[in-house]
């Protein structure tokens, strides 16, 4: 599995009939079993990317990739979990994450198989035949979680997929979510501006400054030494861990910095 | 210790009521409403000829429900009623979501249908009387105008409000074009189909009322200009009383099948 960016710029029409360019020459690949956050300042585009990386949106200039494949629009092959919750609501726990199987004509038994198994692997088998009314906002998104992985992509797409949740919820998304890496051993390309979410969920972390969003920073966090954790608190203590908050923090004013002297 | 909770006057801004209130406020005002019609009669303010008492038009009313030519009027209105709003709805709910998810169906479509909703139904009258004669025909075709343009719009709003999030995840799984407007729109759609249905519902009664009163021998609307002929105003009045009762039987038909249709749907989220 590999995803490559080749020089990726995205121009949207602006007022009084110009351009304005949300992003510009941006590259970046992922390699099998990664976690790769994308981390910066609101506006820097990095939704953008991801939607595109989705084939929700097209690149205005340079490729995509997946596997050598130009991407040219939505796939199954590329899962994709919302910031806003998207259970289908006239729909069961069980029914939501039957949902892309149904869609390819899966056999009931096997879809109900595999279902049980994301299903209880969001811890959500007591809420298997529960409408999505009765769920708190973390139990939805793991909903959608179980339904993307269910599907089996070759890559799982999170855009702030815990932006809406509570500060507590957060935490153990983060961490179930580092626990499904572990256990199916797939790809994430996560977006969040959360420097304490991408310092504990990342492999690597690509920094994007902003106006035009363009990558500028390829950070590893080495202080994690190579692993991932599974607590939280674990990597809070590491040493290295407070240097590099407070180096992507730098990163983050420099932004602002530039933002207020353009201005 | 704890205070007893102080009384709240009954004006306090936005604040909530007790339910036995709000019912007791609903009644008391129908009440006014029957005493001061009441008063007007009693005190010889109005000829009766023109405004019979309450007691008469309840009395008229009772004794009409027991004569089946009156029974006859109401089926016939009723049966007008399904017949042109199943043919409006066969035509409007299916184009209303295509309309809704595709923008060129939209773009084709809403101008010409922009222009026969500003076209009051009733003025199609005399055309639709001379294109169809006086049987039922020209009747349901008014009902049927009067509802089908407009229901169409509202199912295009509600289908065009469907979270684009519900659209773009259905893609993200491999949903194709087809299979996104069936397992997603139109069920994400539909219990605002209902609504709309039922708002539409009222329309319809106004537009029967009309139809009958201009050009039918029977339902209630016929009923009701035969007994103007004899100046029988109780009758006339039980007649909107009986139209009012239907109206309100229709509404509440239709939010008790919403509730049982879609038990899913979060009341508290909306």
């Amino acid at each position: 599995m590999r995803l490559k960016l080749e020089r990726i710029g995205k121009t949207f029409p602006g007022p009084k009939g110009g351009t304005v360019e949300a992003i510009r020459d941006v590259s970046f690949e992922v390699g099998g079993n990664e976690v790769c956050v994308l981390l910066g300042p609101s506006g820097c585009g990095k939704s953008t990317i991801l939607r595109m990386v989705a084939g929700l949106d097209r690149p205005s200039s340079g490729t995509i990739t997946l596997d050598g494949r130009v991407i040219d629009g939505p796939g199954r092959d590329r899962g994709m979990v919302f910031q806003a919750y998207t259970s289908f609501d006239w729909l069961t726990v069980r029914q939501n994450v039957e949902y892309g199987l149904r869609l390819r004509g899966v056999a009931a038994s096997e879809r109900r198989d595999r279902a049980a198994h994301f299903i209880d692997l969001v811890h959500l088998t007591k809420f298997a035949d529960s409408y999505p009314k009765v769920l708190s906002g973390g139990m939805k998104q793991r909903v959608a979680i179980a339904r993307t992985l269910a599907n089996d992509p070759e890559i799982l797409l999170m855009d702030e997929p815990f932006g809406a949740l509570d500060a507590e919820t957060r935490w153990h998304m983060q961490e179930l979510s580092i626990a499904i890496a572990e256990e199916t051993g797939k790809t994430i390309l996560m977006v969040t501006h959360d420097i304490e979410e991408s310092i504990f969920m990342a492999d690597r972390i690509i920094f994007l400054s902003r106006h035009p969003g363009t990558v500028a920073a390829n950070i590893v966090p080495a202080f994690k030494q190579g692993r991932r954790w599974s607590r939280k608190e674990d990597v809070l203590e590491l040493p290295g861990y407070a240097e590099l908050e407070r180096d992507i923090m730098r990163l983050m004013r420099q932004q602002a910095g530039a933002e207020t002297e353009a201005a | 210790m704890t205070t007893p909770p102080r009384r709240r006057p009954l004006l306090t801004l936005r604040a909530p009521i007790a339910r036995r209130s709000a019912v007791a406020l609903g009644v008391a005002c129908w009440l006014l409403f029957f005493a001061i019609w009441q008063f007007a009669v009693s005190a010889g303010l109005v000829t009766e000829l023109l405004l019979p008492s309450p007691f008469k038009v309840l009395s008229t009313l009772v004794a009409l429900l027991s004569t089946p030519d009156f029974w006859i009027d109401i089926g016939a209105s009723v049966l007008r009623i399904l017949v042109s709003f199943a043919l409006a709805s066969v035509i409007a709910v299916p184009l209303g979501i295509v309309m809704g998810s595709f923008r060129a169906l939209e773009a084709f479509f809403n101008p010409f249908m922009a222009a026969w909703r500003y076209l009051p139904a009733p003025s199609f009258i005399p055309v639709l009387l001379m294109w169809f004669g006086t049987g039922e025909g020209p009747k349901i075709a008014l009902l049927f105008v009067g509802v089908v343009f407009f229901l169409i719009v509202l199912v295009m709003d509600y289908t065009k409000q469907v979270r684009p999030e519900f659209i773009e995840t259905s893609m993200t799984l491999g949903g194709t074009r087809g299979q996104i407007l069936r397992t997603v729109i139109v069920p994400a759609v539909l219990p605002n189909v209902v609504v709309a249905m039922r708002q539409m519902l009222a329309v319809s009664w106004t537009y029967l009322v009309i139809a009958e009163i201009v050009a039918s021998t029977n339902g209630i609307g016929a009923m009701m200009m035969r007994a103007r002929r004899f100046l029988h105003t109780d009758e006339i009045m039980a007649g909107i009383v009986v139209i009012g009762v239907l109206g309100l039987l229709c509404d509440m038909l239709f939010r008790i099948a919403h509730r049982l249709l879609f038990p899913y749907i979060d009341e508290s989220a909306r």
